[in-house]
């Protein structure tokens, strides 16, 4: 068997577009348009009500949501308190709550 | 054997009382019946009490009078009371009517209804002046309707509900009774030269242009007319608004029971919804409506698309529950909980939520009696605690700010999105926490957090107060004392405070110590909302903008140099778009004194 | 032939350059500043970007030039309305004059933003959180201290503070705070070489000449901690210190942080005035409330009226060599349009 040198990229840690299924993130952009307004400024993540409890990050959820890297995703959900402070934080005014409420019910259980 | 008095023209008649009573009481019993135990408990208790009379004058008052809608809007009140009240009168004296002719107890009830077509010649003195002014009555009340679908505006409403098509069969069915009536009565009086000052006139007209051989037959077609009309109308009752003439009669017995909607659908949920008669009065008073972002999600609508078969999220979604529709109901339907049942229904399935971890949260210790709690949104606007750090100080008051590291949220934003097993997680996690601490005093300055607290909180020992109420009572004990009193200030009501709560009455004495109130327009009950609520889930940045806006120029039509209010929220959607300060009560408070 | 008198709205840097460029033209220019002296926001500065050159060189050289032209100036006096009648240009002033002339060039300049308004970074309510324009007047006092006097042994500064930032109604880049964030995060190393310094960003926008270079030196030589990471909140510590919340978006996580000192680099944004100037003048403003030119090249200091021009930060966020540059396009675009009508 030949050994991997690490020449070649880790095909499960890459995020593969060529294959990512972007249906639920184009379903989730047509509910809440101004998700696509994001520039990853890290405010949701900082301001964070659970985020301050546990290592849930909101901005790299919903990333990779955007991604389809959507396998693992929901359970990180789980932990959203829905509070709202994220909301308030947006420089972008995009409407966080409501991707999280769409994620909730549109990724995979 | 009785009389049966059987004639081919009822038969539509005939069919439509049967399905009508037969659905309806097949709804209501099964209803009832499938009540939660607990509500079957309250309603054993307290049927053979003075509730039972409180309620049967509340129908009275209610189901006939309209006496509610009258104190929102009169030419509204005319249309309903006119029609409603009306149309029972003519069944009432339509009864004695047969009762006294006939002499005989059991009376079909068809007889009563078209006792003219029976009796032509009965009862054309007195009896017949009153039947004639009822539908006289009843037929102004009809105008008034025809007049409110095509220009509501005369009504001083904005928006008319939009029909489905149950809602207009029923419609078409209902506009055309009385017409057909005063025709059938009329054609009556022409071939028999009876009636009264209304039907007889006009007989005695319709005699005049019709030749004499044709009326008995445009008669007989009348009647067929009129009792189709009746039947067609009862059959689409149960499919449509007009349900609610019936189905308001038990949920004021429920209601006077004490039994209440509960954010866990029950069939008292359905029965209320049932009770909905689509007035449309709440369309107006919403915020969404009067800031054109949506005017097909209101109250009424979700209660129509629930019982069509059910709302989508996006719709039950859109609502701030600012609970200004709730206040104006005439039915007194609990639309805020109905909407977070609908929520929930919605999202249960996906209401997956764990919040494992805060059991690994160690609270600091309490340090005082009175316990602080900023919640979420207060840690976005310090200037509050620190204006309550300033204010004890001053007071010589120990405050312990419990959550000044991290807390858990109160729940009331998960809760009013539905997920109510969320909600109940943080709660439980948080009234252990409270308990735990010692305290005997919880204050926060966030009116979400307090309504959560009063309403859902098991929290014995501790009294529950929001930072305006603990304010107040410093000030009237003389604890809190030597402040300026200057600026004229405005107050802005947060809804979960004051719809919410009933809370009014000591932000304004707070605020009347240090300065001079001036009311903005619409306050207290009628206050606007900021826009912010964490209730919509849907809402953009520019559209919630654009609410607080509105809300904010009322405000600021008083004059006042600065806009008070008292929970972080309110603070935050009001200032993005204010001309002038706006800053919590305790900021005003604390920058008065000494 | 025709008067060439030109009203110029703004003491500042542009409006004295543009003043000074009508002047040599052969115009006749009448400067009007509110302020007690010319200089406008510079005055409060220390130090430019990127050459370090002191703000009162810059200040001291257009003001000289301006006396020795023998340029009128009116100080302390606010435009109350203006109107554009019959070819003239009518100006009336706080002071009760009214002034008339063939054109104007508004060169009224921006408002810095309110910290305040972001409450949750806590400016006026934590002792240690202040603003760039609080810095640089340290900086030109010479004396860079926290409120309780003492040295500051760490300071972060905060970028994009009312600038870029729907919250406030600000969608615009101020475009010079990045730079100034730089610059201000080196001269607080050069002062006290042993701070800690954190800047807290979202984009760094080095557009300037010079200025990569500077960004380049101030981690190489400074090692001035850069953060990609918006500041959500602040609170303060019993000593008095800013505990910052922010996330460490490059590594992926939260971050906690406590300084002596929190700078927050505050943004431009379209003062009051200008809503005045539209509805009076009939110009148009962006929906940022800058005003707007009539194109953005050629005729970027002509307006959609006639006679009416304007120059500097009063059409958005530049640096003081851009307002500068502006300034004399304005006055030669001035001089060619009013030598059109004699």
């Amino acid at each position: 068997m030949m050994k991997n040198f690490g020449y070649t990229i880790n095909t499960k840690r890459a995020i593969d577009l060529d294959k990512n299924d972007l249906s639920i993130a184009e379903e989730v952009m047509r509910e809440v348009p101004s998700w696509s307004l994001c520039i990853g400024c890290g405010s949701c993540t900082a301001t964070c009500t659970a985020g301050a409890f546990t290592d849930y990050n909101f901005r790299k959820t919903h990333l990779l949501a955007r991604r389809g890297d959507i396998a693992t995703l929901r359970k990180e959900l789980d932990k959203c308190m829905l509070c709202g402070k994220c909301v308030l934080q947006c420089p972008r005014g995009v409407n966080t709550r409501g991707v999280i409420a769409a994620l909730c019910r549109l990724l995979p259980q | 054997m009785a009389n049966l008095y059987f004639e081919p023209f009822i038969i539509p008649f005939i069919i439509g009382v049967a399905v009508l009573f037969s659905v309806m009481w097949t709804k209501f019993i099964s209803w009832i019946s499938a009540l939660p135990k607990s509500d079957k408990r309250l309603i054993m208790k307290n049927i053979f009490s003075v509730a039972t009379f409180k309620a049967l004058w509340e129908a009275f008052r209610e189901c006939l009078l309209h006496l509610r809608i009258g104190r929102v809007n009169g030419r509204l009140w005319y249309m309903h009371t006119s029609l409603a009240f009306g149309w029972f009168l003519l069944i009432v004296f339509g009864k004695i009517e047969a009762l006294l002719y006939l002499d005989s107890p059991v009376i079909p009830i068809y007889v009563d209804v078209f006792f003219r077509k029976y009796f032509p010649f009965a009862h054309v003195g007195a009896l017949g002046v009153i039947m004639d002014a009822l539908l006289l009555f009843v037929l102004s009340g009809l105008a008034a309707a025809v007049i409110k679908r095509f220009r509501p505006s005369m009504y001083g409403m904005k928006r008319a509900t939009t029909h489905t098509l149950g809602d207009k069969l029923a419609l078409s069915a209902l506009w055309c009774i009385f017409p057909l009536r005063l025709l059938a009565e009329s054609f009556n009086s022409a071939i028999y030269d009876s009636g009264s000052f209304l039907t007889g006139s006009l007989g005695y007209l319709l005699a005049a242009i019709f030749p004499s051989k044709t009326l008995p037959y445009i008669n007989e077609t009348m009647w067929w007319c009129y009792s189709t009309a009746l039947g067609l109308f009862f059959i689409s009752v149960p499919i449509s608004r007009y349900l609610h003439i019936f189905a308001e009669i038990p949920l004021v017995f429920l209601r006077s029971f004490k039994v209440r909607a509960n954010v866990r659908a029950t069939t008292f949920t359905k029965l209320q919804r049932a009770a909905c008669s689509r007035c449309g009065i709440c369309i107006d008073p919403c915020p969404l409506s009067e800031n054109n972002i949506s005017c097909d999600t209101q109250s009424v609508y979700l209660l129509r698309d629930e019982r069509e078969g059910g709302a989508t999220i996006a719709k039950a979604d859109s609502c701030l529950l600012c609970g200004r529709c709730q206040r104006m109901c005439p039915v007194g339907i609990e639309l805020d909980t109905i909407r977070i049942s609908v929520r929930r229904n919605l999202r249960e399935k996906f209401d997956r939520f764990d919040y494992g971890y805060t059991s690994n949260i160690d609270m600091p210790l309490a340090n005082s009696k009175i316990g602080f709690f900023s919640g979420c949104m207060g840690r976005l606007t310090p200037s509050v605690g620190e204006s309550m750090k300033r204010i004890a100080d001053k007071c010589g008051l120990n405050i312990w700010f419990m959550d000044a590291e991290e807390g858990v949220c109160c729940g009331r934003p998960q809760k009013m999105a539905g997920n109510i097993e969320a909600a109940d997680k943080m709660r439980e996690h948080n009234e252990e926490m409270f308990v735990e601490s010692g305290i005997d005093t919880l204050v926060t300055s966030c009116p979400i957090c307090l309504r959560t607290f009063k309403e859902d909180y098991q929290l014995k020992g501790i009294r529950i107060i929001h930072h305006s109420q603990f304010m107040a009572e410093l000030m009237e004990s003389g604890v809190l004392n030597g402040l300026d009193k200057r600026g004229t200030l405005t107050y802005h009501d947060p809804c979960e405070l004051g719809r919410g709560l009933g809370i009014y009455d000591e932000p304004r004495l707070v605020i009347d110590r240090i300065g001079t109130l001036v009311e903005p327009p619409r306050s207290k009950a009628d206050s606007l909302c900021c826009g912010g609520s964490l209730a919509h889930l849907g809402l953009s940045l520019e559209e919630r903008n654009k609410i607080a806006a509105t809300t904010d120029r009322e405000l600021e039509s008083t004059g006042a140099e600065c806009i008070v209010t008292s929970c972080p929220m309110c603070k935050k959607s009001l200032e993005r778009n204010a001309k002038v300060r706006v800053i919590d009560i305790s900021e005003a408070v604390a920058e008065r004194m000494a | 032939m025709a008067a060439k008198r030109v009203i110029v709205i703004g003491g500042g840097v542009s409006g004295m350059q543009a003043a000074i460029t009508l002047k040599k033209q052969g115009m006749t220019p009448l400067l009007i500043e509110k302020d007690i002296n010319l200089g406008g926001k510079l005055c409060r500065w220390d130090r430019l970007f990127p050459s370090q050159t002191p703000a009162k060189e810059v200040v001291e050289s257009l003001v000289g030039q301006i006396s020795e032209l023998g340029i009128r100036t009116l100080l302390c006096c606010e435009v109350s309305e203006i109107a554009r009648n019959e070819g003239k240009i009518e100006v009336s002033t706080t002071d009760g004059n009214s002034y008339e002339a063939e054109a104007v060039i508004i060169a009224s300049g921006f408002d810095l933003f309110n910290a305040t308004r972001k409450e949750e970074y806590g400016y006026k309510i934590y002792p240690n959180v202040i603003t760039s324009v609080d810095l640089e007047e340290m900086f030109k006092e010479g004396r860079v201290v926290c409120a309780d006097g003492k040295a500051p042994r760490s300071v972060a500064f905060l970028h994009c503070v009312g600038s870029r930032d729907r919250q406030v109604g600000n969608c615009h880049c101020s475009r010079v705070c990045c730079i100034t964030g730089v610059k201000q995060a080196m001269e607080i190393k050069e002062l006290y070489p042993d701070c800690n310094v954190y800047n807290f960003y979202m984009d760094m926008r080095m557009f300037g000449s010079g200025y990569e270079e500077l960004y380049t030196k101030a981690q190489e030589k400074y090692r001035i901690n850069f953060i990609r990471g918006r500041i959500s909140e602040c609170s303060g510590t019993i000593d008095s210190g800013v505990r910052i919340k922010a996330e460490d978006t490059l590594a992926g996580r939260p971050l906690k942080l406590t300084v002596d000192m929190l700078v927050l680099l505050v943004g431009k944004q379209a003062p009051a005035l200008n809503a005045k100037f539209a509805s009076e003048l009939g110009i148009t403003v962006s929906p940022d409330g800058f005003l707007k030119g009539m194109d953005c090249f050629e005729n970027a200091t002509r307006t959609s009226v006639e006679g009416v021009f304007v120059a500097g930060t009063a059409t958005g966020p530049k640096n003081v060599g851009e307002s500068m540059s502006e300034a004399v396009k304005a006055a030669m675009d001035v001089s060619e349009y009013i030598n059109t009508l004699s």
